[in-house]
């Protein structure tokens, strides 16, 4: 074995001893790439750094992460989040997991306006994580449900991952869009059904709200207070949404009209004011700044990665295979299943996807099918540990007494759901290729 | 030593609130962008771009501040378990090795940012912002006022090492 | 004898047709210069986000980071204005005029020149040939309709199309589609039918228009680190000198074949309506664009000296076209 694809391992490895010694993510991506890539080639490729740094903080679909923070932010900051919540609470009655299941479809709402994991999981978090905590939800499930839910706007389109596979893979955005749709809901519809179904076997998991808490809202304040509460974090959602349907702003843009719109909400409400708007600000840069410098250090170690050809090691591990289209597949999802535990998805895109095309485009492969299943199995790298994004994220936002160990435990159920959802895209490709072929995309 | 680090800590306070500045400036500028393409077009090729340039102050002057205010995640499934002379232990370690890190992108940065001044860079778009090297020149300040930070939470865990 | 292990970074995706796969493409060329040296230069490809972000190449290859990189000049105007008149130049010449500009006419020295402080040897390596004018969501009839008409241009088209009152939008390539489908912009410029139809334009803007006043024949640039390029030996630049020149023909000829076929196929089977910018709608985008260009010109000695050299040839060949391509096109060709 060459002594570079050694130095590579060892980066793997050393990546994972300083994340679980207590590192902070982004210092452990950044040490174990510099060191390993020194040794490795020495300091020539990563004069390519700055760059790649450049090109990560003024890429422009990023712009929606402080946009959506923001608007998360500010809704918590100004306690319409809190109020919303109990609403939704006592509408969902003795429903057991009823905030869950809010959670899950304020998920696929707030997954149909933008394509950023990192902003849904922030406000999701903010928006219900302590509303689930007070009423006695277990935390796993809590946190698990968030992150899930949170990734779900990077298969509902509009969505990063397609544009990107679009790119990679030669495909039209708008057919990968199309063929998104239905496994994005397919997830949603799975979350959902856990949900209830746990609410039915593990009551104590998922308890409804309180009859007192909910008997302290009679119909009629019911009523006024959806109308006070539900009715503007909804309409923002729909402004959003509306903004990028009705055609008044590109998918990046709406997230700016969700920010104004929560400036709008809370001044409509009485409950603006400079402190509020500042504090909101504050704590929405840092959020992004923290999200940022963790895929700024990120870029040291892609760089690295490629340096001690990583993807050659990829390729190697691919030759010992039996062959056949299926199993070349099977593989390659594999692959990224694997990868998704120390890389994130744009590095796995540009290091497994490019690698596999020339042999299904050889084998007639439906490339629309392919592009879904890809992006299906990539979703699952945000929510696997110890790297995933969707993990930070809520790591960032959630209260101290979350322990990270809550969040690894609750989340497994939902990777299982996603690996679900991989096997049923791939045993009926219909699920894909249907759409775009029925509305012409 | 406290004094020191009391000194740097304000710097990057100050610095750091710039980014919370330039994040309601990028909520005013794309909203306004949307708002205003109606019956307003003079110089908005300029006012688009203005969109992407707020990014690079609100990531890399954001960053030492949200260091300041301890908002940078870690996995603590162990550091959780462990007591807190070893967490300062490991925390003073990945400071040095944050600091290590910040000097090395800084210097790293330096000749990439020189390369654009010489060039005089400007936009590829015309009537695009111009002076493509303030842009670039964010990613030395920002790791600059990280090693800042990194160095005040040196000073301050220095003395806390021994039981 | 030395062999050489270079990288080359591009300004397109890994697998981008005709720029990155394909005849006359990034990998073509790279596949004919390590087979006719014999693997004495062996170059590995990196596509757009793979090494570096796409518009990066530039100071990379200029930095000695990477050896050589693809891309088209025009990407370059933020750095030299002059870069533009290298790949293409709104109302300028085509595919035959341009490769006799820069073969014959000073076009590939006064290139050499301009690059030069930037440490970079540039080639003509590939061509679209003529570009479309874009798809629009409604007809363009007069010069007002373009009033306040939203469209995705960038570069110096948008400047000139601004100057007629479009409202030009900056959106990066992954939102353009939704974007012209949700109506947030109502046109969109990209290449040519055969891209064109790969991002899908043709299913959210009915209306095409054709042969692009703003790029008659876009030229595709490959950049080589000077010294790099100073250290190969003379047979070795002998045969990178020959790959980019046959890519540069079987480029364009891999353009033209795949555009008629997907023409044909937008036009009969997608229902897109082809036509022409009305002749007022092109005489005022000629009249601004002149405006423009002088007042680049005016700027930029560099830029001068390349306009003047550009439009001298082109007056030259324009006449001459008049006894040749343009009774050939008017009355030759269909009998
Ligand atoms: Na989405
Ligand atoms: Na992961």
């Amino acid at each position: 074995m060459p002594i570079q694809e050694i130095y590579a391992i060892a980066m793997l490895l050393a990546f994972f001893a300083l994340l679980l010694v207590g590192v902070p993510v982004a210092l452990t991506l950044a040490i174990s790439g510099f060191v390993f890539g020194w040794l490795g080639f020495g300091p020539m490729l990563f004069n390519l750094l700055p760059a790649r740094i450049y090109g990560v903080v003024t890429n422009y679909t990023l712009l929606a992460i402080p946009l959506f923070v923001f608007m998360g932010v500010m809704l918590e900051k100004s306690r319409l989040a809190e109020d919303l919540m109990a609403v939704v609470g006592r509408l969902a009655g003795n429903l057991r997991g009823g905030l869950a299941l809010g959670v899950v479809f304020v998920g696929v709402l707030m997954g149909a306006t933008t394509g950023i994991v990192g902003a849904t999981v922030v406000t999701l978090a903010l928006l219900a994580l302590p509303a689930m905590m007070s009423r006695g939800y277990d935390r796993g499930l809590a946190c698990g449900v968030i992150c899930a839910s949170g990734t779900l706007g990077q298969i509902i389109p509009p969505s990063l991952i397609l544009i990107l596979m679009a790119d990679i893979m030669n495909l039209s955005v708008g057919t990968l869009f199309a063929a998104a749709v239905f496994p994005g809901l397919l997830l949603a519809g799975m979350f959902a059904a856990y949900v209830i179904i746990l609410g039915m076997v593990r009551p104590d998991m998922a308890p409804p709200v309180p009859a007192e808490e909910r008997a302290l809202i009679d119909t009629r304040q019911l009523l006024l207070r959806l109308l006070r509460v539900v009715l503007p974090p909804v309409g923002l959602i729909v402004a959003v949404l509306g903004s990028i349907i009705g055609g008044v702003a590109a998918p990046t843009e709406a997230a700016a009209m969700g920010a104004l719109g929560a400036v709008l909400v809370t001044a409509l409400g009485r409950r603006f004011n400079a402190t509020l708007l500042w504090e909101s600000a504050a704590a929405a840069a840092r959020i992004t700044a923290m999200m940022m410098f963790v895929l700024i250090c990120a870029q040291v170690f892609a760089l690295a990665f490629r340096g001690l050809r990583g993807e050659q090691l990829v390729e190697d591990l691919f030759a010992f295979l039996p062959g056949g289209v299926n199993s070349d597949i099977l593989f390659m999802l594999l692959l990224i299943f694997v990868l998704g535990f120390f890389l994130e998805w744009i590095e796995i895109s540009y290091i497994a996807v490019p690698l596999f095309l020339p042999i299904f485009a050889s084998s007639g492969v439906d490339p629309v099918w392919l592009a879904a299943l890809i992006a299906v199995m990539l979703q699952t790298s945000f929510l696997t540990p110890p790297f995933g994004w969707a993990l930070f994220f809520l790591r960032g936002a959630a209260p101290p007494e979350i322990t990270t160990g809550e969040i690894y435990r609750g989340v497994l159920p939902f990777v299982a759901l996603q690996l679900l959802a991989v096997g049923a895209v791939f045993a009926f490709p219909a699920l894909a290729t249907w759409l775009p072929r029925a509305i012409g995309w | 030593m406290s004094r020191a680090a009391d000194t740097l800590e304000a710097l990057v306070e100050g610095l750091g609130r710039l980014s919370a500045v330039a994040l309601i400036g990028l909520v005013l500028v794309m909203a306004g962008n949307v708002l205003l393409r109606y019956g307003f077009s003079a110089g908005s090729v300029w006012a688009q771009e203005l969109e992407w340039h707020l990014m690079s102050p609100i990531a890399l002057l954001g960053a030492a501040w949200a260091l300041k205010h301890g908002e940078h995640v870690r996995v603590d499934v162990f550091y959780a378990r462990m007591s807190e002379l070893w967490q300062r232990r490991v925390e003073f370690l990945s400071c040095l090795a944050g600091l290590l890190v910040s000097l090395a992108v800084i210097w790293l940065s330096w000749r990439y940012v020189m390369q654009s001044w010489m060039q005089g860079e400007g936009s590829a778009n015309p009537g695009g912002i111009d002076a493509r090297y303030i842009l670039k020149g964010f990613i030395p300040l920002g790791f600059a006022l990280l090693a800042l930070q990194f160095t005040a939470l040196l000073l301050r865990l220095a003395p806390q090492l021994r039981r | 004898q030395t062999t050489f292990n270079w990288r080359m970074t591009s300004f397109y995706g890994p697998q981008a047709a005709f720029y990155s796969t394909g005849p006359g493409s990034a990998r073509d060329l790279i596949d004919r210069i390590q087979r006719m040296s014999n693997n004495r230069i062996r170059i590995q490809f990196f596509g757009a986000g793979e090494l570096i972000p796409a518009a990066e190449g530039f100071d990379a290859v200029s930095a000695g980071i990477v050896e050589m990189n693809y891309a088209n000049a025009y990407f370059w105007t933020g750095k030299t204005f002059a870069a533009q008149y290298f790949t293409a130049v709104p109302f300028g010449l085509n595919f035959q005029g341009l490769n006799g500009w820069m073969y014959d006419g000073g076009g590939l020295d006064l290139w050499r020149e301009v690059y030069d402080r930037f440490n970079l040897v540039p080639f003509l390596c590939g061509n679209t040939g003529v570009q479309m004018t874009g798809w629009f969501r409604r007809p363009i009839n007069s010069v007002e309709d373009l009033r306040g008409l939203k469209m995705r241009i960038p570069g110096l088209a948008g400047r000139v199309y601004q100057a007629l009152g479009v409202d030009v939008r900056l959106l990066p390539p992954g939102e353009l589609f939704p974007a012209l489908e949700r109506g947030v912009i109502d046109a969109a410029e990209f290449v040519g039918p055969y891209l064109d139809r790969q991002l899908g334009l043709h299913r959210v803007a009915k209306h095409y228009y054709t042969t692009g006043w703003h790029e008659t024949a876009t030229a595709s640039e490959l950049t080589i680190n000077k010294a790099a390029w100073a250290r190969l030996p003379n047979d070795l630049k002998a045969i990178v000198e020959n790959a980019v020149a046959a890519c540069n023909v079987i480029s364009e000829a891999w353009c033209q074949k795949n555009n008629a076929d997907a023409m044909e196929d937008l036009i009969r089977n997608h229902g897109v309506e082809a036509k022409e910018l009305p002749d007022a709608v092109v005489a005022r985008l000629r009249e601004e664009n002149t405006k423009v260009l002088d007042a680049a010109v005016a700027r930029d000695p560099v830029t001068r000296r390349v306009h003047e050299s550009y439009m001298a040839y082109k007056a030259r060949f324009d006449a001459w076209s008049r006894y040749s391509e343009v009774p050939y096109h008017n009355k030759i060709r269909e009998a």
